[in-house]
């Protein structure tokens, strides 16, 4: 069982630089000092710089540095061949070869052990898995640079005649590692003008960056000491246990992502550099479907404008629903299209948030299928709610779907979770077996005693009122209009409440330091 | 100018808390913390060592003896290679007669060293280089990575958890550890165990490279500052395969031209087994009033300490002696001074 740890390396920020690392924020500290102290027309080579430096950060070999010009010259080259020439044939020609390259580094440098595994399973062989080092944000910047490629053919946006702006493009250091998308439209005007400092801007910037690490170490890694003693240990749980830990994996996923994109957003803010937002109160969905609207925001919308709609409207899913319409009637004839190109886009999710199974199924196969089933089921649930004389739009059934929601969301990730397929059936086996055992709930040893588990009751209850307030407009509007009394406390009891229940750090262990005695 | 002056207040609140947040948020207080309080220049003797240093030698006892002051620095299992730190430490503050320094740990592989024999060393030193520099020898001795070195020199990483452990957080509000002028005392240590003491031979067993080299680097600071040193060993029960490694240290020091006593081989000092410790490994209150008696008049005989009994400027240290007695009875239900007069009458 993997013991996932999102912020694994919090201290030391080993391989990549992570986001919640003091190293990370001295970076930062230094970036945005030069950047606002350069002349405002190498701010973007301020940027460069460190984004370069953030790549390469620990990473700094032959191997990377390849893998780095090929993605940087095949966009760089292959946007003006296909911006220069006019023949539409042509143009498909460039842009195919440029997705060859960007995709094919990809799949090799990420994917290959899915294909070896996949072998292996097929053929019954014992290819042996190999480890590939590859730069930080590979699967960003991959498919950033495919739609960059994808907007210059379909005439969208012009091509990029500097060849260290588009490597800024590429390699903008805050998105590296949790994103979101960026479009080339969107973000040129902010990447490569120039800002001058902004209090406002700062203090807003500043009190995201805050929440954000508040998110993850206060609230995601509290919880995910939960979840990880309980999934590291199935047997010695009961299923209540297990069960609480599959809910309470989701939200450890939520904070650590959302809390991850607020860091990002909010240097970016501070820079004066907007960047679309990638997440919408995911739990107020009342479907998967529109969960997905709500969450990793920037990932569906690409994944919907570069591939599905794309296939929905290539001659193959014409033809099919030609086919369909025919055979099956024209309700039938218009599904098996759509169903069929969702069924890739979401292969293609799952595939993209890592090379293993557990992925595909987890965030890609299980999305599809409940999506097909609220869609096939819905007229049902309309029949019975009626007849039951249901209000669909009072507050319970809305709290119902959205328990549902959550409930199925949940169950998805314990396969994004675990480490294999087998251990995914084993944790939901888990959850309705060995109810027997008795474990008090209040007493297990997560905690080391009651004042762990009222900061981990706290966690959660702060995690709900930023939910709730980020429900009716941004928090930080809220609290920014109070007075310097409320506003301050605010900072200070997010400072402090980071810097004394924030996990991180090796860990204060009571045995080795005072109990020791002499 | 505003805006500025609000970022100016901001930070200095922060600091504020952060520095109150901190001290109860961190390792109790312990001798090291103690010696930091004494004025400068006011103390004539530092004794450096583990545990044994500051349960064995009752500084207010010897301050009310013969009237020379001692400075405790001293933490649980202080490891050898901190000595030359503490030393230099000491002298920032402090221009003592003579130094004495415990050498119980000479026998420890250093690449044993413990996380936390480490921390209630350097956790305790104010931040200085030399401190710096104290950290980064005793971890080049273990496993530890560098990555990790920060984690010693703020030990708030480590600490800010520290709310998990109630015990110690209310111990560390309540400032217990209860030190008298850096001498332990308390119902533990005033307990009596019985104890079978070591059978001393001659035998010699040369001492780890690590050690060897550690006391060379000791040897040489010691001559190049011109102190007055005198390394000990404490009366204790060791482990039999240290018996050959204390006697090759203790000829080691003295061939390199330092005083040393080995209180276990001496003869004109006993304690007894059955009565004056409280476990293996230290003297309990009243062993320890036997040897600060013994070791106090022996210092005061042999090096030119200064009698500050009368002196304002010293009245803390008569006023932890008063402490001290005053604590001793209500822990015990016994006169210390009484106490006191039964052991100098038995010739301590």
């Amino acid at each position: 069982m993997a013991n996932i740890c999102f912020s694994d390396i919090i201290f030391y920020g080993e391989g990549s630089m992570s986001l919640v690392t003091l190293v990370f924020l001295l970076f930062c500290v230094i970036v945005l000092g030069i950047y606002f102290i350069v002349p405002k027309k190498f701010q973007w080579i301020v940027l460069l710089i460190s984004s370069l430096f953030f790549l390469f950060y620990k990473n700094f070999t032959i191997l990377t540095i390849i893998e780095a010009l090929i993605v940087i010259f095949t966009s760089y080259i292959i946007g003006i061949l296909i911006e220069k020439n006019k023949d539409n044939h042509k143009k498909n020609f460039y842009l195919i070869i440029g997705i060859v390259i960007i995709l094919g580094l990809l799949l090799y440098l990420k994917y290959s052990n899915l294909f070896i595994t996949t072998i292996n399973h097929l053929f019954n062989t014992n290819y042996e898995l190999v480890k590939r080092n590859s730069l930080v944000g590979i699967s960003y910047y991959s498919l950033i640079m495919i739609s960059y490629l994808i907007d210059i053919q379909r005439g969208s946006i012009k091509a990029q005649r500097n060849i260290f702006k588009c490597a800024l493009f590429m390699s903008y250091f805050p998105i590296l590692t949790s994103g979101p998308f960026i479009r080339y439209e969107n973000i040129k005007d902010d990447l490569y003008g120039s800002h001058k400092f902004n209090y406002e801007r700062a203090r807003r910037g500043l009190l995201r960056v805050l929440i954000g690490v508040f998110k993850v170490l206060v609230i995601s890694e509290r919880l995910g000491n939960f979840v990880n003693t309980v999934y590291g240990n199935l047997n010695g749980f009961s299923g209540i246990y297990i069960f609480i830990a599959a809910l309470l994996f989701t939200i450890q996923l939520y904070t650590n992502f959302s809390g991850s994109i607020d860091i990002i957003m909010g240097i970016s803010e501070i820079m004066g550099i907007n960047l679309p937002e990638n997440f919408d109160n995911p739990f107020c969905a009342r479907t998967i479907t529109e969960f997905w609207r709500r969450w990793h925001i920037t990932l569906g919308a690409w994944l919907k404008d570069y591939i599905f709609y794309p296939l929905l409207k290539s001659n193959f899913m014409q033809k099919l629903n030609r086919v369909c319409k025919d055979k099956f009637g024209k309700k039938v004839g218009k599904k098996v299209p759509l169903y069929l190109s969702m069924l890739i886009m979401w292969t293609m999710i799952g595939i993209w948030h890592g090379g293993a199974y557990t992925y595909i199924i987890g965030s890609g196969l299980l999305q599809f299928l409940f999506m097909f089933l609220e869609d096939n089921l819905e007229p049902v649930a309309i029949l019975i709610t009626s007849k039951l004389k249901i209000n669909r739009e009072s507050f319970g059934y809305k709290l119902y779907q959205r328990i549902r929601t959550y409930l199925l969301f949940s169950f998805s990730m314990i396969f994004f979770r675990a480490e294999r397929v087998s251990e995914a059936l084993k944790i939901i086996k888990g959850i309705f077996v060995n109810h027997k055992t008795k474990t008090p709930f209040f007493n297990i040893h997560v905690y080391s005693g009651k004042i762990e588990l009222l900061v981990f009751i706290f966690a959660i209850i702060s995690l709900i009122v930023i939910e709730v307030l980020n429900r009716k407009g941004d928090i930080r509007d809220k609290i920014l209009k109070r007075n310097i009394v409320i506003r301050w406390l605010v900072y200070y009891i997010l400072i402090f409440a980071i810097m004394i229940i924030g996990c991180y750090g090796p860990g204060y262990d009571p045995a080795t330091f005072i109990y020791r005695g002499f | 100018m505003k805006k500025l002056g609000k970022i100016i207040i901001f930070i200095g609140i922060f600091l504020v808390i952060f520095i109150i947040v901190s001290k109860v948020l961190r390792i109790q207080r312990n001798p090291i913390t103690e010696f930091y309080k004494e004025p400068k220049n006011s103390l004539d003797v530092i004794y450096i060592g583990g545990s044994n240093a500051y349960a064995h030698f009752n500084t207010t006892l010897a301050y009310n003896e013969h009237g020379f002051t001692t400075g405790m620095l001293s933490a649980d299992a202080v490891p050898l290679a901190a000595t030359k730190y503490l030393i230099k430490e000491s002298l920032k503050y402090q221009k003592p007669k003579v130094y004495v320094i415990d050498i119980a740990r000479i026998t420890e592989y250093f690449s044993m060293i413990e996380e936390g024999q480490i921390r209630k060393v350097t956790d305790a030193l104010k931040k200085s280089q030399n401190r710096t520099d104290c950290i980064n020898e005793l971890l080049s001795y273990t496993s530890v990575p560098k990555s990790e070195y920060i984690n010693y020199y703020f030990s708030f990483f480590t600490y800010h958890d520290f709310w998990k452990d109630k015990n110690a957080l209310r111990a560390n509000l309540l400032n217990r550890m209860e030190l008298y002028k850096g001498y332990l005392f308390n119902i533990d240590v005033a307990q009596k165990r019985k104890q079978t003491p070591n059978v001393w031979t001659d035998e010699e067993k040369v001492l780890h490279g690590d050690t060897i080299n550690t006391l060379n680097d000791l040897f040489k600071y010691i001559k190049d500052n011109n102190l007055n040193v005198i390394f000990v060993v404490p009366k204790r029960v060791f482990g039999e395969v240290e018996l050959p490694l204390i006697n090759y240290g203790v000829k080691y020091i003295k061939e390199n031209g330092f005083e040393v006593i080995n209180f276990n081989t001496l003869d004109d000092f006993q304690v007894d087994f059955d009565t004056d410790l409280y476990n293996f490994a230290h003297l309990n209150t009243y062993g320890a009033t036997k040897y600060t008696l013994y070791f106090s008049r022996y210092l005061k005989e042999n090096y030119d300490l200064e009698d500050h009994r009368g002196d304002s400027k010293y009245k803390s240290w008569d006023m932890a002696y008063e402490k001290f007695k005053h604590d001793y009875r209500e822990t015990t239900g016994d006169n210390f001074e009484e106490l006191v007069r039964e052991y100098k009458e038995m010739g301590y």
